[in-house]
């Protein structure tokens, strides 16, 4: 019994190591939520046309991903849901944005990668009868609704925010009246409007699309300016030639077409 | 400052252990009584909370009192919704506070003396005055340790909480889901603050609890 243990053991040791010798590139790319279900396609079709690589997504906040990052986390490739973001890591950027001075995106591989929209979603039935951001706007001014939206902290918070001051709505006071309740992350949000836990939310047309969720609105370019996702190489990558394949991969037509399948708008193509 | 959630957590950790109080010993009490084999599957089911990342627990709770489910539904029609709302905390922080009563009772009980409910038997006693003036006294430490652990499992519950009641500022906002939004929004003084707090609180509880015990040793050797 025993050696026939020792000989399993011994067996599963040399598969290991065998497995490990294979060259297979580990790339590690952080991805906002909002981009799980796209991804996730596009990544088994990427290793089936490249074998040798191995995809691991973090899929979180951006502003979550940005302090994994600041923190040391490994990662290659970083796609955020929003420019601040994405900011904060450039020292290109602007100093009153990237106040730490952090340096980790790779000069020239920060590109603007997809274009997304704000949407207005309820769950279904729809109970407090929400048609409209007017109507949102209204029923909270009343306090008469819950609204679930991301934190400050989460590009589309950000974004529920500006809409919200273009209501002429103050946050803090909302908030005090139990009219709003936050989420770390936009795939929260939606899993609180999915399970009807809340009377609305705001997330992204994407998410509410993979979700099957009911959209009522969508936001304007005045109301929270537009949504770009920027995507870059990080200076700290350890496989920076495989993330910038990985990159170019993800502006291809194929790519596009399974991006545009959920509700994005491509911002970058080439051929 | 908004002080909502401390008043928040300290009202769903104090209602939890109650409730968990009366809950873990009655089951500990019953539980004891079983034929092994149905005991033991009890054991684990009551168990598994503790067991249980907080976030298992957390969505189950969701699978059966979400809003759209079944159960969730049917409570619904009395008014009575545990998602979004600070009561929904208190379930939440009961059933993962729970199997820590139980366990720590039933290990009370087990370990007491059966003489001494026997004798109160034969001296005519009900069940209800052994239990209540017999056999709970004799356990006391066992019980009080257990009502300790059940007050800071509930105090500092997360995971679960987060999952059911979400984050809404002035109404289900607790100290540990505070923390972490203040911590994820770069409000750094704001957590440390509410830090602060739970651990002073923290500190008096448990200083409350050893001067209580002190006492009862010295009244007992006296």
């Amino acid at each position: 019994m025993k050696r026939l243990a020792t000989i399993l053991m011994t067996l599963t040791l040399l598969v290991t190591c065998a497995a490990a010798w294979a060259e297979t590139t580990d790339l590690v790319v952080f991805a906002a939520a909002s981009m799980t279900e796209t991804l996730t396609q596009i990544k088994a079709a990427y290793e089936a046309e490249h074998p040798d690589v191995n995809i691991t997504y973090n899929f979180d906040s951006s502003g979550t991903l940005k302090t994994q990052i600041q923190e040391g986390a490994e990662c290659d490739l970083f796609i955020s849901a929003g420019q601040k973001q994405m900011n904060q890591l450039d020292i290109a950027a602007d100093p009153a944005v990237n106040k730490d001075g952090l340096d980790f995106v790779a000069e020239g591989s920060r590109i603007n990668l997809l274009e997304n929209k704000v949407t207005l979603v309820v769950p279904a039935g729809n109970e407090k009868g929400i048609e409209s951001f007017d109507q949102l706007a209204e029923k909270l001014k009343a306090g008469d609704v819950l609204l679930a939206m991301g934190n400050s902290d989460v590009p589309v918070g950000q974004y529920t925010q500006k809409i919200l001051a273009f209501y002429g709505l103050d946050e803090d006071a909302l908030a005090k009246a139990g009219c709003l309740t936050y989420g770390t992350n936009v795939k929260e949000v939606t899993t609180q409007v999915a399970e009807g836990s809340v009377d609305a939310g705001v997330i992204y047309c994407t998410d509410a699309f993979s979700a099957g969720l009911t959209v009522v609105d969508a936001a304007t370019k005045d109301m929270c300016g537009q949504v770009i996702y920027p995507v870059a190489v990080l200076k700290t990558a350890e496989h920076a030639e495989a993330a910038q394949a990985f990159l170019d991969y993800l502006q291809t037509e194929e790519a596009m077409k399974v991006f545009e399948s959920v509700g994005f708008s491509p911002v970058a193509v080439k051929e | 400052m908004d002080w909502y959630p401390l008043w928040n957590s300290l009202r769903i950790a104090a209602i939890s252990s109650i409730l968990v109080f009366f809950l873990g010993i009655f089951c500990a009490y019953y539980a004891s009584k079983l034929p092994r084999l149905i005991k033991g599957i009890l054991d684990v089911a009551l168990t598994l909370p503790m067991v249980l990342p907080p976030t298992v627990c957390g969505y189950f709770l969701l699978l059966v009192f979400g809003v759209k489910r079944p159960v969730g539904q049917f409570l619904m029609q009395y008014g009575i919704k545990f998602v979004m709302t600070w009561y929904g905390g208190v379930l939440a922080a009961s059933v993962v506070a729970f199997p820590l009563m139980y366990r720590t009772a039933r290990g009370a009980f087990e370990a007491v003396d059966k003489n001494l409910g026997y004798s109160a038997q034969t001296l005519g006693r009900s069940n209800i005055w052994i239990f209540w003036r017999v056999r709970m006294p004799a356990c006391r430490q066992g019980i009080s340790a257990g009502c300790v652990l059940a007050f800071a499992r509930a105090l500092g519950e997360y995971g679960a909480t987060s999952m059911l009641i979400g984050y809404t500022p002035g109404r289900t906002a607790t100290i540990s889901t505070t923390v972490y939004q203040l911590w994820r929004t770069n409000d750094e003084q704001g957590a440390m603050m509410w830090v602060m707090v739970n651990m002073a609180i923290s500190a008096v509880v448990l200083l409350t609890v050893n001067l209580l015990e002190e006492r009862q040793k010295k009244a007992v050797k006296s």
